[in-house]
C-alpha cells in the first residue's frame, strides 16, 4: 500500500506542476488581462462573509465524507455562476446580503454539531446559499475588467477557499481533529452572527 | 495491438511535430514567415476565451479514454482551420465570441457531469466549435502576415491545447484513487462556472479577441 502511495504522487505533483503555466498566463497579460484575473480573485478572499462561507462549505463536505466531498465541489461553482448570471443580468433578489450572513451561521453550525442530512438536504442547502454568494458577485462585476479573466481568476479563488476548506477537513483523520473541526465550524458560525447583526438591526 | 495503435500515433506525432517545428527553426535563417507561425499560435493560446475550452475539449475527450478519442482531436482541429480559412480579416460578429464563450459553458458541464456521452455529440462539438473558434482567430489575423502560415501556427496550437487536456484527463483517470476523476470534473465544472459568469456580465468586450 505504501509503495503505491509514493509512486503515485510524483506523477500527480507534475501533473498539476503542468498545470499551474496555464495560470500564470495570466501574468504576460494582453493589458487587461492580468488586472482582470487580479480583479477577480481577489474579490472572494477580500470578502471575509465570503470567505468564511465558503471554508465552511468545504469543511462541511469533508465531515459528511463521500458523495457529498466530490459532489459539493463539482456543483457548487455552477450554482454559484448561475446566480452571478442572474446578479449580471440585474434580475430582483431580495435579502442577498442577510442570506450570505446567515449562510455562514447555518453552515457553521452544521459543521459545529456535525450534522448529518440527507443528501438532497445537505445539496439544497448549500446550492441555495451558493446562489446568494453568486448573486452578490455578479452584481458587484466590475465594468472595466476583462470578464473572462475576471471570471477566471474569480472561480479559481473560490473553489480554491473550498479546496482550503476540505484540506483542512482532513484533520478528521486524528482523533483530536474531530472537536477540532467542530470547533472551527462554531468559529464560523459567530463570524457569520458578527456579519448577520448590524443587516438585522439596520431593517 | 493497442500498443501497437499507441506507437503509430506517438509515430504520426512525432512526423507532423517535426514538419511544424520546422517553421520555427528556419527563423534563423532567413523565413519571414515565423512570425505569422508564432502570431498563429500565441493567438488562441494568449486568450483564455481559445485556450480554455480547448483544454475543456481536451478533458471531455480523455473522459473516453486515448485510443477512443484521437478522431475528435483532429476533428476539432481541421474544423478550426477550416473556420479561419472562411473568416474575412474583419471583426468577428458578436454572435461568434457567444457560440466560443458558450462553447465553454456546454463543454465545461459535459466534463462537469463526466456520463458517457455519445461518440456523434463530442465530434459534432469538436467540429461545431471548432469551426467558431477557427473563425475568431482567423478573423484577427494581423495584416500583411501569411495566412496559410498562421493558420498552421493555430491547429498547432489547438492541438496542443486539446492534446494536453486529453493526455491529462486520461492520465488522472488511470490513477486508481477516485479523487484524480473527481478533480477533472471540477475542472469541467470550473471552465462552465466561467462562461456562466462572462455571460453574466453581459459577453460585452468579447468582440475584442
Amino acid at each position: 500500500m505504501k509503495h503505491t502511495i509514493s509512486n503515485r504522487y510524483p506523477i500527480l505533483a507534475a501533473l498539476i506542476g503542468s498545470l499551474l503555466p496555464a495560470l500564470a498566463l495570466a501574468h504576460v497579460g494582453q493589458g487587461e488581462l492580468s488586472g482582470g484575473f487580479a480583479a477577480g480573485f481577489t474579490h472572494p478572499i477580500l470578502g471575509l462573509d465570503h470567505v468564511v462561507a465558503m471554508v465552511a462549505v468545504g469543511l462541511w463536505g469533508a465531515q459528511l465524507g463521500a458523495p457529498a466531498i466530490w459532489i459539493l465541489p463539482v456543483t457548487f461553482p455552477l450554482v454559484m455562476a448561475f446566480g452571478g448570471l442572474l446578479g449580471g443580468l440585474g434580475v430582483e433578489l431580495p435579502g442577498v446580503e442577510i442570506g450570505i450572513a446567515a449562510s455562514a451561521v447555518v453552515l457553521g453550525v452544521m459543521v459545529a454539531l456535525a450534522l448529518r442530512p440527507p443528501l438532497w438536504v445537505a445539496g439544497a442547502l448549500v446550492g441555495l446559499f451558493a446562489v446568494f454568494h453568486g448573486y452578490a458577485h455578479g452584481a458587484e462585476l466590475p465594468e472595466s475588467a476583462d470578464p473572462l479573466a475576471y471570471a477566471l481568476g474569480f472561480v479559481v479563488a473560490t473553489g480554491g477557499l473550498h479546496l482550503v476548506g476540505i484540506a483542512i477537513g482532513l484533520i478528521r483523520r486524528w482523533p483530536w481533529g474531530i472537536p477540532s473541526l467542530q470547533a472551527g465550524g462554531a468559529l464560523i458560525a459567530g463570524c457569520g452572527l458578527y456579519f448577520l447583526l448590524p443587516h438585522l438591526a439596520g431593517t | 495491438m493497442i500498443v501497437g495503435a499507441e506507437s503509430r500515433a506517438l509515430a504520426a506525432g512525432a512526423v507532423l511535430g517535426l514538419a511544424f517545428g520546422a517553421d520555427p527553426a528556419c527563423a534563423h535563417v532567413a523565413s519571414a514567415q515565423a512570425g505569422a507561425f508564432y502570431a498563429g499560435l500565441l493567438h488562441p493560446l494568449t486568450a483564455p476565451e481559445h485556450v480554455l475550452p480547448m483544454l475543456a475539449l481536451g478533458l471531455l475527450a480523455g473522459q473516453r479514454g486515448l485510443n477512443e478519442s484521437q478522431g475528435v482531436l483532429l476533428a476539432f482541429v481541421v474544423a478550426l482551420a477550416a473556420g479561419a480559412g472562411l473568416a474575412p480579416s474583419e471583426t468577428a460578429p458578436g454572435w461568434i465570441s457567444l457560440l466560443n464563450v458558450g462553447s465553454l459553458v456546454v463543454v465545461g458541464v459535459l466534463v462537469a457531469a463526466a456520463w458517457r456521452w455519445p461518440t456523434a455529440l463530442l465530434y459534432a462539438l469538436a467540429l461545431g466549435f471548432g469551426a467558431t473558434h477557427g473563425y475568431a482567430n482567423g478573423a484577427a489575423l494581423p495584416p500583411g502576415l501569411s495566412p496559410p502560415i498562421f493558420m498552421i501556427g493555430l491547429s498547432v496550437a489547438a492541438l496542443l491545447a486539446t492534446g494536453y487536456g486529453l493526455v491529462v484527463s486520461d492520465a488522472l483517470l488511470r490513477l486508481k484513487p477516485n479523487w484524480p476523476r473527481v478533480a477533472v470534473r471540477v475542472a469541467g465544472s470550473w471552465v462552465a462556472a466561467v462562461g456562466i459568469l462572462v455571460l453574466g456580465m453581459g459577453g460585452k468586450a468579447l468582440g475584442a479577441p
